[in-house]
């Protein structure tokens, strides 16, 4: 038991010395008991045994290095060398008129330190001795550990090739110098590293179809400015427990809110309305009132003519944009036209992909379709141009035929119009139309309004599609850029603010010379997943071959090579795979060895051959950050880190000490690099690792990082360590303005650059092969996809006791719900199949089978069975896991590289996950179970 | 008659994460024999809550005689899960993670199973810790005068040298919030963290709260947030105030959304029965829910309201009035 661990630790640790801190300090009357509660008491000096539990000698900063976007800084208190408990810092700075930051900390974070201390903990190193996931170790040396491991990397890539070593570790922002460790050891040695935002189902592929960014979000307070809030498909109140607060601040303040979710959950609770579409129907919701909005002419057309690409010309003929091409010999085919009401002549417009800054930006940052920030600015503004969002007009094409063209406004609202009226919308998503045009009349008319949204659309195999449809809702009410309004999207810690620092440690000699895996895809294909697609009319293999085939996404290991050496840390990689069927029965044996290292036994450490044990994250430096808020804080030791444990940082760097060792012992050092043109030495490896010295150790590596962005420029350790969090100077898409919270979008709606996208606009209008053959070339409803031929849609959100798999099997938190993973159904479900509460359900499909107990809700919408996902596929369950029965399903939209902004960079487009698109039958289950 | 520090809890900002659960666990039930012990819980209402339907348990005062209820059961608090980590991680005997014991009632076991039928069902969350009463059945029942309340802050105390086990305080709290240690057969319960608030720090719970919704200070304080929204603005209730023991932790009552009519229409009826909320907040919730209905109203209508920006606690040392002396 970790707590009783602790106590013991501190018993041992501290006997006879537990000095009384407070004792004498404080006169007592003595009182005495009975009938008269403020008699006089005989007081013993019993009370001291409680002022010396709230007493420690060392005090320090700590952070909570985990994909959870809370970034929130905390004390670590310690006595006698054991750690007993943190507190947020509560010393993060506030602006005016703003509710604080502080507290920030939540329930998992308030017990934090249990996982240093306990069962779970990884204390040496461990080598396999039974089968993979059998649970069976012996005890290894560091030393013997690492040669196995360094042997097996050099034997790899003499005998194969140096990219069939995979190494997966995901999100810098919440330990950029932990995520540096094993990407700048897979840099120097050649192997591939994998992308985890789009893997994940974090990544809003329709925010980098729309506005060429790979996502954005306000910090949470600025959810205090707004006047309307929609919580859509994101239920804050359980997964941002730290950022909830503004929300119910907020309807203090007079905010109206509103909760968009099948089920009345933790945020429903705090809103004047909850809406409850039937699940996958958003985007038709969405396109509801989007017609209301137009019906009413309650949209910003100016916004729509200076910011969106809805006044660009598209031909009727062949139903593609008007480019440059068509019009001029030597044209460009990333130049458009809008039809100027004035002239009434086709107007070239100005910022779109074809056109180069004058000024050439100095760096190509990985989260933008491109550079446009040296732009000048007010560059879209429209002077006398106006750019007519309606009607039909000819053109005289280069050839001299004259065509019909129409504006993108024209062609997508005559589609909202016929499709999508309140009464239609109604009967798609169960929504009574009268609340649908409320709804939409409150967003147009309140302002700023604001769309909070998450994992809840977006992890459909149309999830594009719902965040097109929202970005076209903030572009119609000309929400962007402004303080309380916008559309913004919160899954994962995945925004590394000061991006270079993690470029400059993480690959040395350059992004481009390191090779990026796409894991999506990775998974897909090296796990030989069934998707069932067949039954939707879409060929997966199709669309997946001509994207590999022609360069649009990457696949490593090259030339249909298996992988052989897979490292994972920070990172649970097996458990919250989805596929992971497919993926134990077919990838898992193509890898000859699969290194881990955790300073808990994960499913993924489980499932290895090799388990090394790393530092918790009260004993070691880093850094830690997120996009909920702006400032950067840090964790240090509290104490050395326990057991043999060992940090990141340092075990790769003693990795590459052996990996240069057993090269030269094995006489294969030096290999050419056909790929990058890069002779590489691996004996220099330790080197290169450390940078001839200079980045031996993790707070070494920490000052490192912090020099090399703008973003924290003049930021030190010790700044952090004293006094606290410190504000970034820089941010991706807005300036930073003291006293101000973050929001995004404002270079390209008050500075007027052109935004990062083919046509240098919001762009809703893609007229991409795929876009076309796929329907959405506008964004336009599709039904959730029904490729699974079972009863029930499977819904899988976070949970309020976990971070993912994180805490899932901490004691405290379990016996806060009930004690292990559950399956959630509403009444109605459950009676149709005989179920009551608590009972053993089997949940099944093509693809895997769960075993769990039934909690019945009445809040839960019929037609659907929900379970928190990634419970550790070894836990309290009788089988499976959630991702047991979820498939890969690869949207052919993400496969698309070879459309202006829509390109293959890590983590900014590809696909994603698609798990809330699968379907399940649930019945009792009858076998043997415990009590 | 002593000083009072007292609690006001704003259920519309309780967001249910258990921080407060956590951080009181953390910092004082990790002894043996206190493994099931939640001094402070939060639970889903309308529900049995923690222990398992404790409001049947009795107690409290009856025409000011004090009542002997019965020992909830133990199984009715639920407990700590052993699990066998390391069967399933390193001897190889057990393939899974599994509790070693059935769980039986949790601590939370009905969290968000809500009332009602959708889509006009309803829940919510109350947060719950000893009351410090100032008429605490607790220290009346007590045989052996081990319990005392004390006069610098009218915290209500289990004097741990003197307490015998008796348990006739287990039985009198209408509560439920005295826990026995079965382990060295003594009484224990919440200490409203006075350690801390003697050095000018807010009780754990509080201080920890991300949903910002704990107010503490002395309750006879006529310029801190409590004494205003207890005595001033009247939002703030005890919790059943039929028990007798006159509490000092008091809640702001909850708003929920709008419901909807047979045809999906906003409706004007209240999602909650007011005859819920009256049962566990007294007559005094339609006073109180009218007073903050009248208030938000203000806000909404770009008018300020002092009761409002007294609730959003702009500044987080705005939710304690007693001396916040240092940064912990």
């Amino acid at each position: 038991m970790p707590r009783s661990t602790r106590r013991i630790f501190l018993k041992v640790a501290g006997a006879g010395c537990l000095a009384a801190a407070f004792s004498g300090g404080f006169a007592f009357k003595t009182l005495a008991a009975t009938q008269d509660p403020n008699a006089q008491y005989e007081y013993t000096g019993w009370e001291n045994l409680h002022r010396n539990e709230w007493t420690w000698d060392k005090k320090t900063r700590g952070a909570h290095l985990i994909n959870c976007t809370g970034a929130c800084p905390h004390f670590v208190y310690a006595k006698d060398g054991v750690v007993l408990r943190e507190e947020p810092s509560k010393d993060l700075p506030s602006f005016d008129g703003i509710p604080e930051y502080n507290p920030r900390g939540c329930n998992k974070g308030a017990c934090a330190a249990d996982y240093m201390y306990g069962a779970h903990r990884v204390k040496y190193p461990l080598i396999r001795t039974g089968e993979r996931g059998e649970g069976k170790w012996r005890r290894a040396s560091w030393d013997e550990a690492l040669e196995m491991i360094a042997d097996k990397v050099v034997d790899t890539i003499r005998d194969h090739s140096a990219d069939c070593i995979s190494v997966f570790t995901p999100v810098p922002a919440v330990a950029p110098i932990s995520f540096s460790a094993g990407h700048r050891f897979a840099h120097f040695i050649g192997a591939h590293t994998h992308t985890f935002f789009d893997w994940y189902g974090d990544a809003p592929t329709g925010t980098a179809q729309t506005c060429g960014i790979q996502g954005e979000g306000c910090e949470t307070a600025d959810w205090f400015n707004a006047r309307m809030i929609i919580t859509w498909g994101s239920n804050p109140l359980t997964t941002r427990i730290p950022d909830a607060h503004y929300l119910t601040e907020a309807a203090m303040n007079g905010t109206r809110l509103v909760s968009i979710s099948p089920e009345y959950n933790a945020t429903s609770i705090k809103v004047d309305q909850w809406i409850h579409p039937r699940p996958g129907t958003d985007a038709a919701l969405g396109l509801g009132m989007a017609h209301v909005i137009i019906k009413k002419g309650l949209y910003d057309a100016n916004n729509l003519k200076e910011q969106t690409d809805m006044p660009f010309l598209v031909r009727t003929d062949n139903g593609l944009f008007l480019r440059e091409t068509d019009m001029v010999d030597g044209g460009s085919d990333a130049m458009f036209y809008a039809w100027d009401s004035k002239t009434r002549k086709p107007v070239r417009m100005k910022g779109s992909w074809g056109e180069q800054p004058k000024k050439k930006p100095p760096v190509q940052p990985p989260f933008f379709g491109r550079n446009t920030l040296t732009f000048p600015k007010g560059y879209l503004d429209l002077g006398d141009l106006d750019p007519a969002l309606e009607g039909t007009f000819k053109v005289k094409l280069k050839d001299g035929t004259r065509v019909n063209v129409r504006p993108v406004f024209a062609n997508y609202k005559e589609q909202i119009m016929k499709d999508y009226s309140p009464g239609q919308v109604s009967a798609i998503t169960g929504v009574n139309a009268a609340a649908i045009t409320r709804l939409a009349t409150d967003y147009a008319t309140i302002k700023p309004s604001m769309i909070i949204t998450g994992a809840g659309i977006n992890h459909w195999y149309y999830s594009d599609v719902n965040m097109r449809v929202f970005h076209f809702l903030s572009a119609l009410t000309a929400n962007d850029g402004r303080n309380g309004g916008g559309v913004n999207h919160y899954i994962g810690q995945w925004k590394p603010v000061p991006l270079p620092g993690v470029g400059a440690l993480s690959f040395p000699r350059g992004g481009q010379k390191h090779r990026f895996c796409q894991t999506t895809i990775w998974s897909y294909y090296h796990s030989e997943v069934y998707d069932a697609m067949e039954n939707e009319g879409i060929d997966t293999a199709a669309f997946l071959k001509e994207s590999l085939d022609t360069g649009q996404m990457p696949l490593y290991p090259r030339d249909g090579r298996d992988p052989k050496v897979f490292f994972c840390y920070r990172g649970n990689f097996l458990n919250q795979a989805k596929g992971q069927k497919y993926m134990l029965r077919n990838l898992w044996p193509k890898l000859e060895m699969i290194v881990t290292a955790n300073f808990r036994m994960d499913t993924m450490a489980l499932y290895s051959d090799i388990v090394l044990p790393s530092a918790h994250w009260y004993e070691k430096t880093d850094l830690n950050m997120s996009h909920e808020h702006t400032y950067l804080n840090m964790t240090e030791p509290a104490v050395e880190p326990l057991w043999e444990s060992k940090t990141d940082w340092e075990i790769f760097r003693l990795i590459s000490a052996k990996v240069a060792e057993a090269a030269v012992r094995k006489g294969y050092a030096r290999y050419y690099d056909e790929q990058f043109k890069w002779a590489r030495d691996l004996s220099r490896l330790l080197d290169d690792y450390t940078d001839n010295g200079k980045l031996e150790t993790d707070v070494a590596a920490v000052e490192f990082f912090l020099r090399k962005a703008p973003h924290t420029k003049g930021i030190t350790l010790d700044m952090l360590r004293e006094k606290g969090a410190q504000r970034f100077k820089l941010n991706w898409t807005s300036p930073m303005k003291e006293n101000i919270p973050y929001t995004p979008f404002q270079h390209f709606t008050v500075s007027k650059k052109p935004w990062p996208t083919l046509t240098g606009r919001q762009q809703f209008f893609i007229d991409h092969p795929t876009f076309f053959a796929m329907g959405v070339e506008l964004p336009v409803y599709k039904a959730p996809v029904d490729a699974d031929k079972y009863p029930l849609r499977f819904n899988t959100p976070h949970s309020r006791y976990a971070i993912h798999s994180t805490w899932k099997d901490n004691v405290l938190m379990l016996r806060l719900h009930r004690g292990g993973p559950l399956i959630e159904l509403s009444a109605v479900e459950a009676a149709a199949r005989g179920l009551k509460d608590n009972d053993w359900a089997e949940v099944w499909n093509d693809h895997g089978r769960i075993i769990a107990r039934v909690k019945i809700r009445a809040g839960e919408q019929a037609g659907r069975v929900t379970m928190n996902h990634t419970p550790e596929l070894y836990q309290d369950l009788m089988e499976g896991g959630s991702q047991s029965v979820i498939p890969i399903r690869l949207s052919p939209t993400a496969l698309v590289g070879n459309y202006g902004h829509l390109r293959f960079k890590p983590n900014y487009y590809g696909p994603g996950g698609t798990n809330r698109d699968v379907r399940v039958e649930v019945k009792r289950y009858l076998g043997a179970a415990p009590a | 008659m002593g000083k009072q520090v007292a609690m006001v809890m704003d259920l519309n900002k309780c967001i249910g994460c258990q921080a407060c659960t956590a951080a009181c666990k953390s910092l004082w039930t990790d002894d043996e024999g206190q493994e099931y012990m939640l001094w402070n819980n939060v639970e889903t209402r309308p529900g049995p809550g923690y222990p398992r339907d404790w409001e049947q348990d009795g107690g409290g005062f009856a025409d000011g005689q004090l009542q002997y209820g019965e020992l909830p059961e133990r199984s009715a608090h639920g407990g700590e899960i052993p699990l066998n980590h390391e069967q399933a991680f390193s001897s190889g005997t057990e393939i899974r993670l599994q509790q070693k014991e059935p769980m039986g009632y949790g601590a939370n076991q009905d969290e968000d199973t809500s009332s009602g039928t959708y889509p006009n069902n309803y829940h919510f969350y109350l947060p719950r810790l000893c009351n410090h009463c100032t008429k605490p059945a607790c220290l009346e029942a007590c045989p052996v005068r081990a319990i005392y309340k004390r006069e610098q802050d009218g915290i209500v105390l289990v004097d741990q040298d003197k307490c015998q086990g008796i348990r006739m305080c287990n039985r009198a709290c209408p509560y439920d919030k005295v826990y026995f240690n079965y382990v060295i057969k003594k009484s224990q319960k919440c200490i409203f963290c006075f350690p801390r608030v003697e050095q000018g720090v807010a009780p754990a719970c509080a201080r920890q709260c991300p949903g910002r919704l704990r107010f503490v200070g002395m309750l006879e304080d006529e310029d801190g947030p409590i004494h205003k929204l207890v005595y001033q603005w009247k939002v703030a209730l005890p919790l059943h105030p039929e028990y007798g023991t006159d509490p000092n932790v008091f809640y702001v009552p909850p708003i929920l959304p709008s419901s909807f009519d047979e045809q999906g229409r906003f409706s004007e009826d209240p999602r909650v029965p007011m005859d819920y909320l009256r049962y566990l907040f007294g007559p005094e919730v339609d006073a109180a829910l009218i007073t903050m209905h009248e208030e938000i109203e203000r806000k909404k209508a770009g008018k300020a309201s002092e009761l409002m920006d007294l609730l959003i606690a702009r500044e987080w040392k705005s939710l304690f009035n007693i001396p916040d002396v240092r940064v912990a």
